[in-house]
C-alpha cells in the first residue's frame, strides 16, 4: 500500500440480489491524481462508485480512504470524511432553489463565513450559476444541471471527488467546459475518480484508467498506455 | 349569524389544519400515511390531563389514580406535545424503520400504522377507561371569560375563550414551522430528504435522523392539537382520534399530499363548510366533508394546492 493513495478499493464484491454486479474489483487513486473508470453500459462503474460512498452495501472486499476503512459508515459519514460523489443522471434538487442546492452541498461543514465564500466562488466559477441563483434547479438545462451537481458536490470541499459520467448526453462544447473544469479541479488539489463512457476525452484528462468489464477489472494502467492499446481502441475509442 | 358560523368553523378548521400538518409532514418525507397520528393526538390530550394532575375516573387500570404533583395548563400542554413527540419518534423506532429497512409496501406500511392506531385506543382504553375527561374549566386562561362577544348586542358574534386559544395555537404553530422548514440549515435538508433521500444522503445529511425528527414533530403538533381539542369539547373517550384521523386524512387529499399550504388550506376549508351545515342537516356533517373532496378531486386530482400526480422520475 502507497503511502499518499488516497482510495484503496480491495477485491469489492457487490451484489444485487442474486446479480453480481461486482467481483473482486481493486482499484487505487493516489493523492493529486486523476483516475478513469471506463466500461461499457451495465459494466458496475456507477455500481463502483456506489460502494465508496456507502450507498450499498457490498457482499465483501475493503475500501480505505486515507487509511481508514471507511465500508462501515453511513453515506454522510463518508461526505464528513471528505468523499463527494457526483451522481449519475446529476440528482440535483428540482424542487429547491439552485443557491439551496448549493448550500446544502455545504450541509456538513459549520464555518459559515468561509461557505457565503465558498458560494461566491463557486459563483465565480459558474457564472450561469449566479444567473439562476433563485430559479428552482429543476427549470436548469442539462449542462447547468451537471455544473450544479459539482459546484454543489465541491461546496464539501471534498479532497477526493466520485464523478459518475459528468459528460453523458450534453452538447460537445458544454463537455469540453466539464472537462476544463475537472482539469482545474484537479489542479487546485483534488483528487478524481471519474467514470465516463467518453473514455478518449477522460483518459486524456487522467494519470491512469482501469477498465472494467460485467463486473471485473481487465485492464488497468497509465492513461496514454491505455489510448494506446488496441483492445481499449476497438471497444471503447471507436 | 354567518359571521358566528364563519368563527365556529376557523376554530374547529385550525384543528383540523394543524392535526393535518402531523400527515402531511410524515407524507412528505417518507410517502406514507401515518395512521397512527390520530391516536398520537388522543394521547397528547391524555397526557396533558395527566400532567396536570387530575385523577382518573372509575375505570381502567389507573382507575382513581393521579400524579404527585401537578403542572399548570400550559406547561402540561408543553411536555405532553413533547411526549408526544418522542412516542412518535419510538414508533418510528419500532414500526417505520424497520419495515423501511425491507422496502416494505407503503400499503403494508399503512395497515401496520392503522393496527398500531387501533392497539394504543385499547391500551388507552384498558388504562384509563372510556370516560369523559375534562380540564378544569378556566384551566387555560384563569380568570378569562368563557366567551367574547366580537358582534353587537343585537347581532352577536360570540367565540368562546378555547376557541381564540386554539386559533391563536394553531397560527403560532404554522408560523414557527413554516420558519424552520423554509429558512433554517436543518429546514432546507428536511426539504432536500422529502425529495431525494438517497441524494440528501450524499450530500452528508443523514437521513434517519432526519425522520426521527419529522417523527417528532408530527407527534408534537398532533399532541398540541389533541389537547386543544380537549380543551374545547372535553376528552371524549379513547376514540377522540377516530373522526380526526379520518377528517384528517380528506384534508390533506383536498389540499394537496405533501402540500403545507395545502393542508392549512384544506383544514380551514373543511372546517367553514362543516360550520354552515344548517342544524337540519347536522347529522349528515361528516359526509359533506367527503362530498367536497369528492368534486375537488374530480377537478383537481392533484388537491387544491398540491404539484400534478404525474411528475418527470
Ligand atoms: N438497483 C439495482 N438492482 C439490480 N440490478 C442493478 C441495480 N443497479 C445496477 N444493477 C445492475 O448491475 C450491473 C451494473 O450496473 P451499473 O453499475 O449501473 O453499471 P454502469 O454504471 O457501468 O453502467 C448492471 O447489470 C445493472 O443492470
Ligand atoms: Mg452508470
Amino acid at each position: 500500500m502507497s503511502a499518499q493513495s488516497v482510495l484503496e478499493i480491495r477485491g469489492l464484491t457487490v451484489n444485487y440480489g442474486a446479480i453480481q454486479a461486482l467481483k473482486d474489483v481493486t482499484i487505487t487513486v493516489h493523492a493529486g491524481e486523476v483516475v478513469t473508470l471506463i466500461g461499457a453500459n451495465g459494466a458496475g462503474k456507477s455500481t463502483t462508485l456506489r460502494a465508496v460512498s456507502r450507498l450499498l452495501n457490498p457482499r465483501s472486499g475493503s475500501i480505505q480512504y486515507q487509511g481508514k476503512d471507511i465500508a462501515r459508515l453511513r453515506a454522510d459519514e463518508v461526505v464528513r470524511a471528505g468523499i463527494a460523489h457526483v451522481p449519475e443522471g446529476r440528482r440535483v434538487l428540482a424542487r429547491l432553489t439552485v443557491e439551496d442546492n448549493l448550500r446544502l452541498g455545504a450541509f456538513v461543514r459549520t464555518d459559515n463565513e468561509a461557505i457565503e465564500a465558498d458560494l461566491q466562488a463557486q459563483f465565480k466559477r459558474f457564472p450561469r450559476l449566479l444567473e439562476r441563483r433563485k430559479q428552482l434547479a429543476g427549470t436548469l438545462s442539462g449542462g447547468e444541471q451537471q455544473m450544479l451537481a459539482i459546484a454543489r458536490a465541491l461546496m464539501s470541499r471534498p479532497q477526493l471527488l466520485l464523478l459518475d459520467e459528468p459528460s453523458l448526453g450534453l452538447a460537445p462544447i458544454i463537455v469540453r467546459e466539464i472537462f476544463s473544469i475537472i482539469r482545474d479541479l484537479n489542479q487546485s488539489g483534488v483528487t478524481i475518480l471519474l467514470v465516463e463512457q467518453n473514455a478518449t476525452l477522460a483518459l486524456k484528462n487522467s494519470a491512469r484508467g482501469y477498465v472494467l468489464e460485467a463486473g471485473q477489472i481487465t485492464l488497468e494502467g497509465p492513461a496514454g498506455a491505455l489510448i494506446e492499446d488496441e483492445r481499449v481502441r476497438r471497444a471503447y475509442l471507436g | 349569524m354567518l359571521a358566528q358560523q364563519l368563527a365556529n368553523g376557523l376554530a374547529i378548521g385550525s384543528v383540523y389544519a394543524i392535526f393535518a400538518l402531523g400527515y402531511t409532514l410524515i407524507f412528505s418525507i417518507l410517502g406514507i400515511i401515518n395512521f397512527a397520528h390520530g391516536a398520537i393526538f388522543t394521547l397528547g390530550a391524555y397526557f396533558t390531563y395527566t400532567l396536570m394532575g387530575l385523577q382518573f375516573g372509575f375505570n381502567g387500570l389507573l382507575a382513581q389514580q393521579k400524579l404527585p404533583f401537578g403542572l399548570p395548563f400550559w406547561v402540561a400542554l408543553l411536555v405532553g406535545a413533547v411526549i408526544a413527540g418522542l412516542f412518535g419518534v419510538f414508533l418510528e423506532r419500532i414500526i417505520f424503520r424497520p419495515l423501511r429497512a425491507r422496502g416494505a409496501d407503503p400499503l403494508l406500511t399503512l395497515v401496520a400504522s392503522l393496527g398500531l392506531a387501533v392497539a394504543i385506543v385499547n391500551i388507552i382504553q384498558y388504562l384509563v377507561g372510556a370516560e369523559t375527561y375534562s380540564y378544569p374549566s378556566g384551566a387555560a386562561l384563569p380568570g378569562a371569560p368563557a366567551s367574547v362577544n366580537f358582534g353587537t348586542t343585537e347581532a352577536p358574534v360570540i367565540i368562546r375563550t378555547a376557541q381564540l386559544i386554539i386559533i391563536a395555537v394553531a397560527v403560532l404553530i404554522l408560523i414557527v414551522l413554516t420558519f424552520f422548514i423554509n429558512r433554517t440549515k436543518t429546514g432546507r435538508a428536511l426539504r432536500a430528504v422529502s425529495e431525494d433521500a438517497t441524494t440528501s444522503s450524499l450530500l452528508g445529511i443523514n437521513t434517519n435522523q432526519l425522520i426521527r425528527l419529522t417523527f417528532f414533530l408530527s407527534g408534537f403538533v398532533g399532541g398540541v392539537a389533541g389537547t386543544l381539542v380537549g380543551l374545547n369539547v372535553g376528552i371524549t373517550g379513547p376514540y377522540l382520534g377516530i373522526s380526526f384521523g379520518l377528517k384528517g386524512l380528506a384534508v390533506i387529499v383536498l389540499g394537496g399530499l405533501g402540500s403545507i399550504p395545502g393542508a392549512v388550506v384544506g383544514g380551514l376549508l373543511i372546517g367553514i363548510v362543516e360550520a354552515l351545515v344548517p342544524a337540519s342537516l347536522v347529522s349528515y356533517r361528516d359526509a359533506l366533508a367527503f362530498a367536497i373532496l369528492f368534486i375537488v378531486l374530480l377537478v383537481r386530482p392533484q388537491g387544491l394546492l398540491g404539484r400534478p400526480l404525474i411528475q418527470k422520475v
